[in-house]
């Protein structure tokens, strides 16, 4: 019986810790599972084991984690890492992978947060060795203190501009910013410059930033298109159009990146109802205030449940936890307004802030859906757009009729990095509206999962004890 | 509007039906509730298989099989298939004397397609097997095929001689007005000479609409496939008296399938996985096969499939209206049989006979006491 809990909360970023703690503090009997070695999910990686001498390069808002990682390790939570979930059935059942055994506990509530993604940028060369995400050198940089020098950071948003900042004050050179926030941006969003002013730390945030980055003396290339990355066998540098004039860059390493996306395969997998976000140009679960999903025991919080940033994660898992208890019957319908009330309020004004930002940083079509034939939509299964429309011209008008004739989407990734593509491509093939097209069908397993691990099915294995975990 | 022919499910079996009748000139429409190949005869595993067939199938399996091997060719397009032989595997004696006491049946009969091997041979055909596997039958035509591909290839052949798909559109109701039909789906409303019935899972509620009752039952058997591993197998494996079935793609997955079920929501078109069962299907993979334990599993799925009580399908003219015909229930081993029972349709409805005997797949087998 020891391995059932009132709640369960997949992922220990600032959604899913915030998530535990309320529910700790509300008197819940509380499991997180999380796949990395240590709390605090993407954003607050590794921040209180960082390898860097002087963490606070990476600025404030990762090292303010520290405080809630703290927090989360003294709660009384029963706290599972390297836990890696494979399969969340219907009835509450979690099944997870620690040390190669297969493991197990039952949720009666599930909170989960599987956090977000860059969003792929299906450009010419972008499968090159030496072409990475800009969020996979933040990672570097958090983890193992590793950058590379003379890199070109291409395309838009905040991130972007965070993670030069962050090489630029360690003082590794940069060659070039490649940005392709489009000139009509500033326009789009200034109709939303009333949630951005309910913000002004962010904003004069993200202008310090692009200061730091003027400043510095390193090129930037504006309202830059057309991107496409040169190169045979290895990047050798990036090619962009910038007012008509074709330019081009030398580099070993480019770094790309255009905003993140909710990490879909998770939600996808649990039957959850989704709809395509206009504003955030992804597919998104539909849920109501308090991250409840179209599964009465399960909800959605953090990036995973639309893009909203680390701040709002943190008011995102207390109100799913504040309504999970009131689902368990544990806290009374007055008690669960009453509590809400002031993290209801503070997701509505990161709300405002967010439409802002996509406006401004909307990232462009071309560089979504790729227009010329033998740029790669799904890496893993080696598909290019020219394929996906020869099927398409064959009759597969449904991403999972195309995933089945041309293995889009059958690959390791499990189409985390050609979804949006696919759907895209097939909603501007017939000039429908992407939400009629639909998305892959996925199921568990949520990742690779050795013969070993599944057979070990037959016998498998409780929950570790809290005891054993800390050891 | 008219058709001469109207079926109703865009699978395999209605797919290569629309081929051959419009290839005989028959004006043909197929209405398929959701898109062409969306549940087992795009989903299945592929399987073209002859070897361990129940005698009431062979004629028909031998002729499909033999078209299979060309035929890329007859429909001008990639169904996939590769002849890579099928072996089954027996573990004791007993199994042993199983397949000689059917090959002994078959040779009987004129057969000659199944050849039993000796342990020897088993691992010059599969050196990776595990050492007390001690023989087994193999039937060298067999392989397989990549379900979409091919039934994709049977509707664009068929949509070369004219032949038109509906996809999107749900049968509504159907009415028998003196020899001819009226066909109305939740979009429009038709004429047609004949009806044909090859709707799957759904083909009991179809036929009821046809006037024949059926006893059909549908279930979700479930696959897996591994990632990419290096070549260790080339003939597709099964075996005599184990549920063990996979095989090996060109590009190094292997899928792992074996018979294990899953829950079938026929209702909204959804299946569940029971992963109990697919655990103890990669757990007799793992023991026949031992360099399976590092493989690594990368999607899971099942499709809904129809089946009948005596697992033989129901293929042939309705009985209590005219103008009526069925081709369901292959119970999970029809996919092989999409090149011959469309076309043993067809020359059914423009001939009225076929040189097949028909009878253990009747309709109404089920009503007659002899079964």
């Amino acid at each position: 019986m020891s391995d059932i809990f009132d709640i369960v909360i997949i992922g220990a970023g600032p959604a899913g810790m915030s998530a535990a703690l309320e529910a700790a503090q509300q008197g819940a009997s509380v499991a997180v599972l999380d796949r990395k070695a240590t709390p605090g999910g993407q954003i607050y990686r590794d921040v209180t084991q960082s390898p860097l001498l002087d963490p606070s390069v990476l600025g404030s808002e990762y090292t303010e984690g520290a405080e809630l990682v703290e927090a989360f390790m003294e709660a009384d939570i029963d706290r599972h890492q390297n836990a890696d979930v494979w399969h969340i059935g219907e009835t509450g059942e979690v099944l997870y992978s620690q040390d190669n055994q297969t493991r197990r506990l039952v949720a009666r509530e599930l909170i989960i947060s599987p956090g977000a993604m860059e969003r792929p940028f299906p450009i010419e060369g972008w499968h090159l060795p030496g072409v990475m995400t800009a969020g996979s050198a933040q990672v570097m940089l958090k983890s193992d203190g590793m950058v590379k020098d003379g890199a070109i950071f291409a395309g838009t948003g905040p991130l972007l501009y965070l993670i030069v900042a962050q090489y630029l004050r360690l003082g590794v050179t940069v060659n070039a910013v490649v940005d392709t926030t489009p000139a009509g941006g500033v326009v789009r969003a200034m109709q939303y410059i009333g949630g951005a002013l309910r913000k002004p730390a962010y904003l004069i945030k993200g202008l310090m930033l692009l200061n730091e980055i003027h400043r510095a003396g390193v090129p930037i290339f504006r309202h830059a298109s057309n991107l496409s990355v040169l190169g045979e066998s290895k990047s050798v540098g990036l090619q962009f159009e910038q007012d008509g004039r074709t330019h081009s860059v030398n580099a070993d390493h480019i770094f790309l990146h255009q905003g993140v996306i909710p990490n879909l395969n998770m939600t996808r997998a649990l039957g959850i109802e989704h709809h395509w976000a206009e504003q955030q140009l992804c597919w998104t679960p539909t849920l109501d205030d308090w991250g409840q999903s179209s599964i009465p025991h399960i909800a959605v919080v953090g990036d995973a449940a639309g893009i909203q940033g680390a701040e709002a994660a943190r008011h995102a898992g207390r109100l799913a936890a504040l309504k999970a208890m009131n689902k368990l019957g544990k806290l009374s319908e007055a008690s669960l307004q009453q509590q809400s009330s002031d993290h209801l309020r503070a997701m509505k004004s990161f709300k405002a802030f967010r439409s802002f930002l996509d406006a401004y940083y909307a990232p462009t079509p071309e560089h979504r859906i790729p227009a010329a034939s033998n740029t790669l939509a799904c890496r893993c299964e080696e598909q290019t757009m020219g394929q996906l429309r020869a099927g398409f011209e064959q009759g597969a008008k449904d991403p999972n009729a195309l995933k089945a004739l041309t293995r889009c989407g059958m690959g390791p990734c499990q189409g985390r990095q050609c979804g949006h593509t696919v759907s895209e491509l097939l909603a501007v093939w017939q000039n429908k509206p992407v939400s009629d097209i639909g998305y892959y069908r996925l199921r568990s397993p949520q990742r690779l999962l050795s013969v070993d691990e599944l057979s070990q099915f037959q016998n498998i294995k409780p929950a570790k004890k809290p005891a054993e975990v800390s050891a | 509007m008219n058709f001469d022919a109207i079926i109703i499910g865009g699978g395999i079996h209605g797919s290569a039906t629309a081929y051959y009748l419009s290839k005989a000139g028959m004006k043909t429409l197929v209405l398929e509730k959701d898109y062409v190949g969306r549940h087992a005869s795009g989903v299945n595993a592929g399987g073209v298989r002859l070897l361990g067939r129940d005698f009431a199938e062979v004629p028909l399996s031998k002729e499909a099989m033999s078209r299979w091997q060309t035929l890329d060719d007859e429909l001008e397009g990639d169904t996939g298939f590769r002849r890579r032989s099928l072996i089954n595997i027996a573990i004791d004696d007993a199994d042993m004397s199983t397949i000689k006491t059917r090959i002994t049946k078959l040779t009987g009969l004129g057969y000659d397609h199944e050849i039993q091997i000796d342990q020897q041979e088993l691992r010059e055909r599969l050196p990776h097997a595990a050492h007390n596997c001690v023989g087994g039958v193999v039937s060298e035509q067999d392989g397989y095929a990549i379900p979409y591909k091919a039934t994709s290839a049977f509707r664009r052949a068929a949509e070369r001689f004219g032949a038109t798909f509906h996809e999107g559109e749900t049968l509504a109701n159907l009415r028998q007005i003196g020899d001819a039909w009226q066909v109305r789906t939740d979009k429009a409303s038709y004429d047609t000479g004949t009806l044909i019935n090859c709707s799957g899972a759904w083909a009991d509620k179809t036929a009821m609409m046809m006037g024949d009752n059926t006893p059909l039952s549908y279930s979700a058997p479930m696959l897996m496939i591994t990632a990419r591993m290096p070549h260790f197998a080339g003939p597709v494996v099964g075996a005599i008296s184990r549920q063990l079935s996979f095989k090996q793609f060109e590009n190094g997955t292997v899928l792992i399938g074996g018979g294990a079920k899953g829950f079938a929501d026929r209702d909204n078109n959804r299946t569940t996985l029971d992963y109990k069962k697919l655990a103890l299907a990669a757990e007799t993979t793992k023991t026949f096969f031992p360099i399976m334990k590092t493989a690594v599993i990368n999607r899971m799925w099942a499709g809904l499939e129809a089946y009948m009580p005596d697992n033989l399908p129901v293929i042939g003219a309705g009985v209590n209206a005219r103008n009526a015909y069925h081709a369901f229930g292959f119970s999970a081993h029809g996919f092989q049989l999409g090149p011959v029972v469309g076309d043993v349709l067809a020359q059914l409805i423009t001939t009225g006979k076929t040189s097949f005997d028909l009878n253990p797949f009747r309709i109404d087998r089920f009503e007659r006491k002899v079964l």
